[in-house]
């Protein structure tokens, strides 16, 4: 083991000498971002920190610029912001790679404001204040297909072969070997990098997978689900595979990214009571149900992670919460001091995941804090409601979510005004270039979507 | 479909005679936005009115090299601009969008109602001074706008200057007096008609909030 290596687990005792560092963090669109130097490099900066130009909150996914804001003054005409790494999360990442997550900072010493990770760190230490830690987890969706990359780019990423066959449904054990030996590939990769899994199974769409990443603090389950995810991505490369994360690589099933998440003081479930949800369970669905227009912008981030919400398929299409109902919006389990827990079900595969996180952690820690009533869960299914019914819909179209968290003053209080700014503005940008540049509103999937979303983010 | 009225003020004698409502979806394209615009723009200064005031007909518009597509029906001194064409129409125009709706091949169909819809998509730019003016007005309070715009034509006689606002922050743009034009009335995107000889002084930031102020001019956002 090198002297930079701390063991992500027992079963990652592989040695040898270090030949390089991978900086690594996620841009605002959640790309897996970073740099790759020298250990001497990484001596001599991992402390000051090491400069990344302020351009990778700035480029789309189209290598466009975004504009469309006024940029804070932290950001001039291409300024250099900091990234520092996060020793907790050194690990070995392959024999000679050793791989660091970190956090962007400005000159003065403060978070980057729209920093994703530090996003989530400000959430939790504001939930600490409350006397609460957050423990959560996540159920990514995934979806592979037999052709390498190379052969999908080729294709337009059109016309791909799903892994395992395109038969059966879901909870299958006899799919075929390529698909069980890829995620086996994948879970070994998991252990030996100390990223604890839960499950994996063979989900609905043809060639799609769910894996399920144990409950953690918040910043460490994302900085588990990005590297998951990167995973994910180096074993296809390796197994002339391909995957994606896009909220519908297909005109078929689309993806999902639930996130669960308990609430905890001095090892007690908080969210548990006998008989039902607790009071605090209620003022965090409160918060969630009154910030989930405003959040869809943040679960739902791309054109594409629209064409989801389609009633009767799964994903949720309503403001709605409701104890053991998988169509609303926010299923609350309950009656189990262990495993009472609010699963978050709007998200896309296709998510920033520390913005999900933070999110979903501001609309807790503002139902908390403001003592939010939850409203009246829905016990029919919250799908295909009446319009008199109460329950309002999910913004279904970008430029609706962009309208709803533009107004929404919970989440610029908790995520800040800067962020809020920032992501309208990004989005506003992505509808633009969406329509502008060849995408097609009408079409079941465009191809400008499967270009611009099937490999990134 | 539900449709937000987006009534215009006619200010011509033409107008007034018979004022024209311009619609366009809820949650609209930026196609449809351009297009509403556009024709709301044109009834404003009393453009083509024996098209848009009296004309019958639908009219697809179809972008050249993009799948944008719109249906633009006029009934009775009414006009509806909505997504999509998604039913035969009585004239297809087929055009340039970032290039002010230059058809790009020739129409289908009704060629009267085609060639009015053109004329109406198409009116004749105001003098470089009154469109920036008018997009001042329009763009000021955009969070982030400079606190002073100055416009610079290249006219024959030598540069002509226009200054709007006051404050520490300028923002300066220079170019012939149609591309100021075309850029302060929306015709033109601010981004494409740097590719094409507009020049602009003032940070990456400013660059940034003024592409917000041309998109509020152009798609109406």
């Amino acid at each position: 083991m090198s002297e930079l290596t701390r063991p992500a687990s027992t079963r990652s005792a592989r040695t040898a000498p270090t030949r390089a560092v991978r900086l690594e963090a996620t841009g605002h669109d959640g790309s897996f971002l970073g740099k790759t130097v020298t250990p001497a490099k990484f001596a001599s900066g991992k402390e000051s920190g090491f400069a990344f130009a302020d351009i990778l909150f700035a480029i789309d996914l189209g290598n466009a610029f975004v504009y469309g804001d006024a940029f804070p003054d932290w950001r001039g005409n291409l300024y250099d912001i900091s990234m520092i790494p996060d020793m907790a999360t050194l690990v070995q990442w392959k024999p000679g790679l050793e791989a660091v997550i970190g956090d962007y900072w400005l000159r003065d010493g403060r978070p980057v404001p729209i920093c994703p990770r530090n996003m989530v760190r400000r959430l939790v230490e504001r939930l600490q204040a409350l006397g609460y830690t957050a423990k959560v987890a996540v159920e990514i969706e995934t979806t592979l297909f037999a052709e390498s990359v190379q052969e999908a780019r080729a294709r337009g990423y059109r016309d791909l072969t799903p892994l395992g066959g395109d038969t059966g449904a879901t909870y299958h054990l006899a799919r075929s070997k390529d698909w069980v030996d890829y995620m086996d590939a994948v879970t070994d990769r998991l252990d030996e990098l100390g990223i604890t899994w839960e499950a994996w199974t063979d989900e609905a769409a043809p060639g799609q997978t769910e894996l399920n990443l144990a409950p953690s603090d918040p910043v460490s389950l994302g900085d588990s689900w990005v590297r998951t995810k990167q995973v994910m991505r180096e074993v296809a490369f390796e197994q002339d595979r391909s995957v994606t994360f896009m909220a519908k690589p297909t005109a078929g099933f689309g993806q999902g990214a639930h996130i669960n998440l308990s609430l905890h003081r001095d090892g007690e479930n908080q969210f548990f009571a006998p008989g039902g949800p607790s009071e605090v369970m209620l003022q965090a669905v409160g918060g969630l149900m009154a910030t989930m227009a405003g959040n869809t912008l943040l679960a739902l981030p791309q054109i594409t992670s629209y064409r989801r919400l389609v009633d009767i398929s799964g994903p949720p299409t309503t403001i709605s919460w409701g104890v053991n109902n998988k169509t609303a919006a926010v299923r609350a389990i309950v009656g189990h001091p262990k495993y009472a827990r609010l699963e978050y079900r709007l998200p896309g595969s296709d998510v920033n995941p520390y913005y999900a996180l933070a999110g979903v952690l501001a609309g807790v820690v503002a139902g908390i804090e403001r003592r939010m009533q939850a409203p009246p869960q829905v016990d029919d299914m919250a799908w295909s409601l009446p319009y008199d019914s109460g329950v309002e819909r999910i913004p279904d179209t970008i430029t609706k979510a962009i309208a709803a968290l533009e107004g929404d003053e919970i989440l610029r209080e908790y995520l800040g005004e800067e962020f809020v700014d920032f992501w309208v503005a990004s989005r506003r940008w992505e509808w633009m270039e969406f329509h502008t540049k060849g995408g097609d509103p009408y079409a079941e999937l465009s191809a400008w979507e499967t270009r611009r979303y099937f490999e990134f983010p | 479909m539900r449709v937000t009225e987006t009534a215009a003020i006619p200010k011509s004698p033409v107008a007034q005679r018979a004022p024209v409502r311009i619609e366009i979806d809820d949650d609209a394209t930026p196609v449809v936005r351009l297009l509403g615009r556009t024709l709301r723009d044109a009834v404003r200064t009393g453009h083509a009115p024996e098209v848009l005031g009296r004309g019958t007909g639908t009219v697809a518009v179809r972008s050249h090299v993009t799948p944008q597509a719109a249906t633009v029906t006029l009934h009775g001194g009414a006009v509806t601009v909505t997504g999509g064409v998604f039913a035969p129409a009585d004239a297809t125009l087929v055009v340039d969008l970032e290039s002010r709706f230059a058809p790009t091949r020739d129409p289908d169909g009704d060629a009267e109602l085609a060639g009015g819809m053109l004329r109406a998509l198409r009116p004749p730019l105001p003098p470089w001074r009154e469109a920036a003016e008018h997009f001042w007005d329009v763009t000021r309070g955009i969070r982030g706008v400079p606190d002073v715009l100055v416009a610079v034509a290249r006219e024959p006689e030598g540069p002509q200057e226009a200054r709007f606002g006051a404050g520490p922050s300028t923002y300066r743009m220079v170019g012939t007096p149609e591309a100021l034009a075309g850029v302060f009335t929306g015709a033109d995107y601010l981004l494409t008609s740097l590719e094409s000889g507009l020049r602009v002084q003032g940070t990456l930031s400013q660059l940034s909030v003024m592409t917000a102020a041309s998109w509020k001019v152009r798609f109406d956002v």
